[in-house]
């Protein structure tokens, strides 16, 4: 999976993000109180402007002191009553409808299925749960003005903050009601799609025999189902694993009733499971050997994974940290995914072979390599065991333990070298991970659920917010651009950041004015321009613009960060510090909306 | 003429406790740029006492409705304050002392009437087992016992008024502000509306009622703001602005037209002038009225011959 950024610890990101969150909510209040004095000045004049924004913060805050959970709940049980009678569980149907299309459609013979359906149960539930409250929170208001039922309710002795964090709370649950229900029924889906197994038969299965004429194991392959078979080897008592196809292996057990051999396949293990990594930093050595920032780009705009040179001295070296005997006491087991970029087409039937090394990171003592072939999209493993054997200076053999003389305080190397000239080996960060244990499938379902939660509960505020002062459609069309800007957050912020530090691999093609003019003259975004003044000029306007840009995408959303589905699709544990964090994003943005839309509703004319 | 009515009216009212209260109170209704639009209301300065019911008449556009959204703080004032309960407009605690009933009742279609009641209660802060019994005792007051489990689309003009009369009395309120309370209803329900607004006096409770109907508000009305293109026009208790002082009325029955032309011998002799005797005619709403109650009572015959 990509993860383009390694995961802070809760703690360690709360700080910061506590502060900017404290100053963007400052800054908007300052701004949202000038602007009321200035529209309020043209017509009150200065003093009495300022009399009455002072007046109107006060009763907002006593407003939003006032508020009563039973109203809450009345406006909260309203909205749902709302959403029921406005036929809202057709939804349901709808992702029946999509849920039995996709048993038909997804390709069961895909690479990984498992992240296939995965990948499309949560996108469908979340897409669906996302327009379905959208939808809801944004139309529910405007039609209470237009119907003038709003009158009704305020002038019962109702807060504004009621009525909004009401639409909230009701949309918000019928939301979670649809989110449990989808979850279940997709989760039943993946399963029941994903769950085969396959017929292994003696006459499929053949002795292998050592030298000396002893029996080895066995090996031989599984029945055709669900477009795979697997090939098995075996060991001399009949017991072992399927090879690793289409994302998962099963294991075999052999039984003898009466002389004759047979063979039970486990259930596929691999598809549906929750990774826990132990992750490294990543450096790059070049082609010479030497230190290097980076490793080659092969041309792709998007820079997440740097290449390195095979038949060289090239290496990506991913330095572990907190690997201990404790935790891993009979051998390390390392994950990998490496892709390949080939200069020349070569044994196409052949993958491109490279090698791994472990190292101890103070003496610099090497094992041996260990060989493989890069298989590309599926994840390949080493377990590392305890023992590994090194090249000594005179050419000879020598047997080192992993932890006495390799680990150095929990510290330890991993060394990747692509073998074959002329062709590429790409990584990432995130590739190479000491897998450190597996969590609960099941809860990692739910935790990715809890990303599709996070973002309608976004989304329903949003609305709710928008539709205070705006008529349906239009609340609708902003609290979709507001989610589309937010889709650009990253970008924006990369973005200002490569203007700022002149590094043009984090973003390439510049600001707004650098861009029009990539286009104007045809110039690729991976050519450097020529420091020119005219370009100095048009980088310097490029900053100026980007400013308020990065300012305002740090205030937007960004439910796409929410997502966790690539995770659960991945089969990787979702870290419980990426949930606090979405969580803790989750609530400010809440909150935000909901003081916004309060005090909006409250400067409303109900009756106008 | 005014000036004195208001006179008259303070003199009678002044030792009960102010409800309401306006001064200056003026809207002006503005575009998006500021520009005025509309002036709605003229500076209006206005009091209206605890036990009153008190009319606000005016043609269509001449600011009732105004008025009573902006003492509802529905609206804002563009100058000028309104207090009820000596609270300012906009503070909403003033609404647990407050009974609304809009111009058309603009209620949540999709409820039934028992869950329009609950709902209405619940902002109150209602406890359950409160709100249940005000929601009974009201359906069965407007007479939508058989009615309460539909949902209020399926209402008819008169029975959602009836519903929306019963939310707007949920709370007990101590204020009741009408807008255009007969508003759609057949003479039936028009009375029985007047019956509701003069037993809701008798309780004490204080009522604000806006209408272009003269004969609703002088019906039921002790005080009366007559209004024009949003200014105040006259202000007063409705017996003294109607009392016409140089005219005398004498009413009898069972008179012989021998003891009519005596009368008018002795009337001529001391004076008067334009005499005239003669029968009286009923109103076409008693009228009415009579008729349907002696159809209720005989059914399948005619009211009346002749």
């Amino acid at each position: 999976m990509v993860l383009e950024e390694a995961i802070p610890k809760f703690s360690q990101w709360i700080g910061p993000a506590f502060l900017w969150y404290l100053f963007a909510a400052s800054l908007l209040a300052v701004i949202a109180a000038a602007a009321s004095w200035l529209v309020q000045s043209a017509v009150y004049g200065p003093l009495q402007a300022g009399d009455r924004v002072y007046r109107g913060i006060l009763s907002g805050v006593a407003d939003l002191l006032g508020m009563s959970p039973r109203r809450i709940w009345a406006l909260a049980r309203l909205a749902i009553q709302e959403s029921l009678r406005r036929n809202v569980l057709v939804v349901l149907a709808l992702f029946a409808i999509l849920v039995l299309f996709a048993g038909w459609f997804l390709d069961p013979t895909s690479v990984n299925p498992g992240k296939l359906y995965l990948g499309f149960i949560l996108a469908a539930t979340n897409f669906l749960v996302c327009l379905v409250t959208l939808i809801l929170s944004v139309f529910s208001l405007p039609a209470d003005f237009k119907a003038k039922a709003i009158q009704t309710v305020t002038t019962k002795p109702v807060r504004t903050g009621e009525i909004v964090l009401g639409r909230m709370l009701g949309f918000a649950i019928v939301g979670t009601a649809l989110l449990a229900i989808m979850a279940a029924v997709g989760w039943g889906f993946v399963v029941r799609s994903v769950q085969h197994s396959h017929e292994l038969l003696a006459e499929d299965v053949v002795e292998i025999r050592s030298d000396d004429g002893a029996l080895a194991g066995f090996e031989g392959r599984t029945s055709l189902d669900r477009g795979h078979r697997h090939r098995i080897e075996l060991a001399a008592d009949g017991s072992g694993r399927t090879d690793h196809i289409q994302g998962h292996r099963h294991e075999i057990v052999a039984s003898t009733a009466g002389g004759a051999t047979t063979y039970r396949l486990g259930p596929p293990e691999g598809l549906l499971e929750a990774r826990k990594p132990l992750r490294g930093t990543l450096r790059f050595l070049d082609r010479e050997g030497r230190p290097s920032a980076k490793g080659i780009s092969v041309g792709a705009e998007w820079s997440y994974r740097q290449y390195i040179e095979g038949g060289k001295l090239a290496s990506a070296i991913w330095t572990f940290d907190g690997v201990t005997e404790a935790d891993f006491p009979d051998e390390l087991p390392l994950e990998m995914l490496v892709r390949v970029f080939r200069t020349h087409k070569g044994n196409i039937e052949k993958g491109i072979a490279g090698s791994v090394r472990v190292r101890n990171p103070t003496s610099g003592l090497q094992s041996d390599p260990h060989y493989f072939t890069a298989k590309e999209f599926t994840i390949d493993e080493w377990r590392i065991p305890r023992t590994l054997s090194t090249t000594t200076s005179d050419g000879g053999t020598k047997q080192v333990d992993l932890y006495r003389d390799i680990v150095s305080d929990g510290r330890v190397e991993v060394v990747l070298q692509c073998l074959e000239p002329a062709q590429y080996f790409g990584v990432a960060q995130a590739d190479f991970y000491v897998r450190s244990g597996s969590g609960s499938f099941v809860w990692n379902y739910i935790k990715s659920c809890l990303g599709i939660w996070f973002s309608m509960l976004i989304v329903t505020a949003l609305g709710v917010m928008f539709s205070t002062f705006l008529a349906g459609p239009v609340a609708l069309l902003a609290t979709l651009s507001v989610i589309l800007v937010g889709q650009f957050r990253e970008f924006i912020q990369r973005l200002f950041q490569s203007q700022v530090t002149g590094d043009s691999t984090i973003a390439p093609g510049g600001g707004p004015i650098e861009s029009f003019y990539r286009l104007v003259t045809q110039t690729a975004i991976t050519l450097d321009l020529e420091q020119t003044p005219f370009v100095a000029a048009m980088k310097g306007i490029d900053t100026v613009l980007l400013a308020p840009m990065r300012l305002g995408a740090g205030l937007f959303p960004s439910l796409s960060s929410l997502g966790t589905g690539d995770f659960v699709s991945g089969g990787f544990d979702i870290p419980a510090d990426l949930i606090a964090a979405h969580a803790t994003e989750t609530f400010g943005y809440l909150l935000a909306f909901f003081i916004i839309g309060a005090l909006c509703l409250r400067a409303r004319e109900v009756a106008s | 003429m005014a000036a004195e009515s208001r006179e008259s009216g303070r003199a009678q009212d002044g030792d009960r406790e102010v409800i309401v209260e306006a001064r200056n109170l003026a809207k002006t209704y503005r575009d998006f740029w500021g520009r005025s639009k509309k002036v709605a209301l003229k500076p209006l300065d206005l009091e209206i006492r605890r036990g009153e019911i008190f009319g606000l008449l005016g043609p269509n556009g001449s600011g009732k409705t105004t008025t009573m959204k902006l003492l509802l703080g529905l609206i804002f004032p563009t100058s000028g304050e309104a207090f009820v309960f000596g609270r300012e407009a906009t503070d909403v605690s003033k609404n647990e002392r407050i009974g609304y009933l809009p111009e058309e009742s603009y209620l949540y279609k999709f409820l039934d009437a028992e869950e329009t009641l609950d709902f209405y209660g619940r902002l109150f802060d209602m406890p359950p087992e409160e709100r249940k019994r005000r929601a009974a005792a009201l359906i069965k007051m407007v007479g939508l016992e058989r009615d309460r489990k539909r949902q209020l689309k399926e209402y008819s003009k008169g029975m959602t008024r009836r519903i929306g009369v019963a939310q707007a009395l949920i709370n007990d309120p101590e204020l009741v502000l009408l807008d255009e309370p007969t508003s759609g209803l057949d003479p039936i329900g028009t009375r029985e509306m007047k019956d509701l607004i003069i037993d809701l006096k008798k309780r004490g409770k204080t009522v604000i009622m806006s209408s272009h109907l003269l004969a609703d508000v002088e019906d039921v009305c002790d005080r009366i703001a007559v209004l024009h293109q949003g200014e105040l026009k006259e202000l007063g208790r409705v017996e003294d602005l109607l009392r016409v002082t140089d005219v005398t009325q004498i009413r009898a029955k069972g008179l012989s037209a021998a003891a009519a032309d005596e009368i008018r011998d002795v009337l001529r002799r001391h004076g008067g002038q334009d005499i005239e005797i003669g029968n009286p005619r009923t109103t076409l709403e008693d009228l009415f009225l009579d008729v349907v109650r002696d159809t209720e009572a005989r059914p399948g015959r005619r009211a009346r011959q002749g």
